[in-house]
């Protein structure tokens, strides 16, 4: 391969990358937007109520598990409540089956009043689905960020299933990262007017 | 929201919350989904600004990745917060290619160390978390990827300056105008992404770094 053909093929690499996570938001929160803003309503009803949020995920997703728990504790605008969040991402792998499980875990840390966030950018697996399972036993609300091969699992015992229609799990994974960041910043409009959801 | 309860200041920059009564938490929710149709249209101007202005640098930095990989580096990656999570985000997918025939490359994420990051803070100072692993593992010819949304930090400023010194490629991600590390002369490549909202810029460095990752990896198939 000549050094031209391979620096064009490269460059449609690039761009094919930038516009598949150019046309899937796009697509994407043009469908959810509303069901993206009654998640910030219930997530701030939790949040009120004094729950935390716990997360997790397995493989790559891991990072984002640990990424929105640090966005709720820790944000980054001056000013904005700090809100409690934890994942279960960190210590422990996950292990289906062991007292490492996440299902485990949240039967052991986790409270009724508590928001359970599933990642997943692929199918979901055992681990995440069993957690987000034991999440709703004890009561909490329970949100899943998937792909589309994890659309048919909003079939569940979920109260949010985010489902991006694409396979490629990079650009799930890129898309859950806005989902979550926008879930932080929409969710202090309604706690900056707790009155609204009282009545 | 009752009138009792609202300040002067609420009703002054939230006058839709006190109009009508019932209906009040319906305008809310179309307000917020309104507003995250306005977030999600500033992050596809944001990638597309980039991808028209940064295409042939991604290019370069993915090709110079490439070329270290082949020669047997190692991937040093680093940041703070967020940015700690996008660098083992980087590591798992250069350990787990989610590309088929795709061979794992070898990868470290500096802030997953716990007994490292914390030993060197306390008994050092946190500046020198990341600068301490880089004399430790970092050998000419390894890649040092450091990420900071204001390319201020001082932790990887600092371990950009150790890379340097040792012969490793250093490559920085940073938003706003990229900071001190895109005046850097220890920094060999600065990618910053020209924005101000901290979460429109993570969002875009992510698929900035995906797209170096997928340079790498067809770079590497490309013989093939």
């Amino acid at each position: 391969m000549t050094i031209e053909t391979e620096q064009s093929e490269l460059r449609a690499v690039i761009k094919q990358h930038f516009e598949l996570n150019i046309t899937v938001p796009e697509a994407f929160f043009q469908a959810e937007a509303g069901q993206i803003a009654q998640a910030c309503l219930a997530m701030a009803r939790r949040f009120q109520k004094g729950g935390r949020l716990l997360s997790f995920g397995t493989g790559p997703s891991a990072s984002d598990a640990q990424h929105i728990a640090v966005e709720f504790v820790h944000p980054v605008l001056m000013g904005k409540k700090a809100l409690p969040a934890m994942t279960l991402s960190g210590e422990i792998s996950g292990e289906v089956g062991t007292p490492n499980s996440f299902a485990h875990r949240l039967e052991l840390l986790g409270r009724p009043d508590d928001i359970a966030v599933g990642f997943s950018a692929g199918k979901p697996g055992a681990a995440v689905l069993e957690g987000l399972e034991a999440a709703h036993r004890k009561g909490l609300l329970t949100i899943l960020l998937t792909g589309e091969a994890g659309r048919e699992m909003a079939g569940l015992n979920l109260d949010f299933c985010f489902a991006v229609p694409t396979i490629d799990p990079l650009t799930t994974q890129e898309t859950h990262r806005t989902v979550y960041h926008i879930l932080w910043e929409l969710i202090h409009v309604f706690l900056e007017h707790q009155g609204l959801f009282e009545k | 929201m009752t009138q009792s309860e609202a300040s002067d200041y609420d009703r002054l920059f939230y006058p839709y919350l006190f109009e009508g009564g019932k209906s009040s938490l319906e305008d809310v929710l179309a307000q917020v989904r309104s507003s995250t149709l306005d977030k999600s249209r500033d992050l596809i101007a944001l990638r597309r600004k980039v991808l028209d202005s940064m295409q042939d640098q991604i290019l370069a930095v993915g090709q110079a990745m490439a070329r270290a990989f082949t020669a047997g580096g190692t991937l040093l990656a680093f940041g703070n917060g967020g940015s700690s999570t996008d660098a083992l985000d980087i590591v798992l997918k250069l350990g787990e290619p989610p590309w088929p025939h795709a061979q794992p490359l070898p990868a470290l994420a500096l802030a997953h160390n716990i007994a490292m990051l914390t030993a060197v803070g306390n008994d050092v100072g946190f500046d020198n978390v990341f600068a301490r692993q880089v004399i430790a593992f970092g050998r000419a010819g390894d890649i040092a990827f450091g990420i900071s949304s204001s390319g201020n930090s001082a932790n990887i400023l600092r371990a950009f300056e150790q890379a340097h010194a040792q012969g490793l490629l250093t490559i920085g991600m940073a938003g706003y105008d990229g900071g001190k590390m895109a005046r850097m002369e220890a920094v060999d490549f600065s990618l910053v992404v020209p924005a101000d909202q901290v979460p429109r810029i993570q969002e875009t460095q992510a698929t900035i770094y995906n797209a170096l990752l997928a340079v790498v990896f067809s770079s590497l198939n490309g013989e093939a």
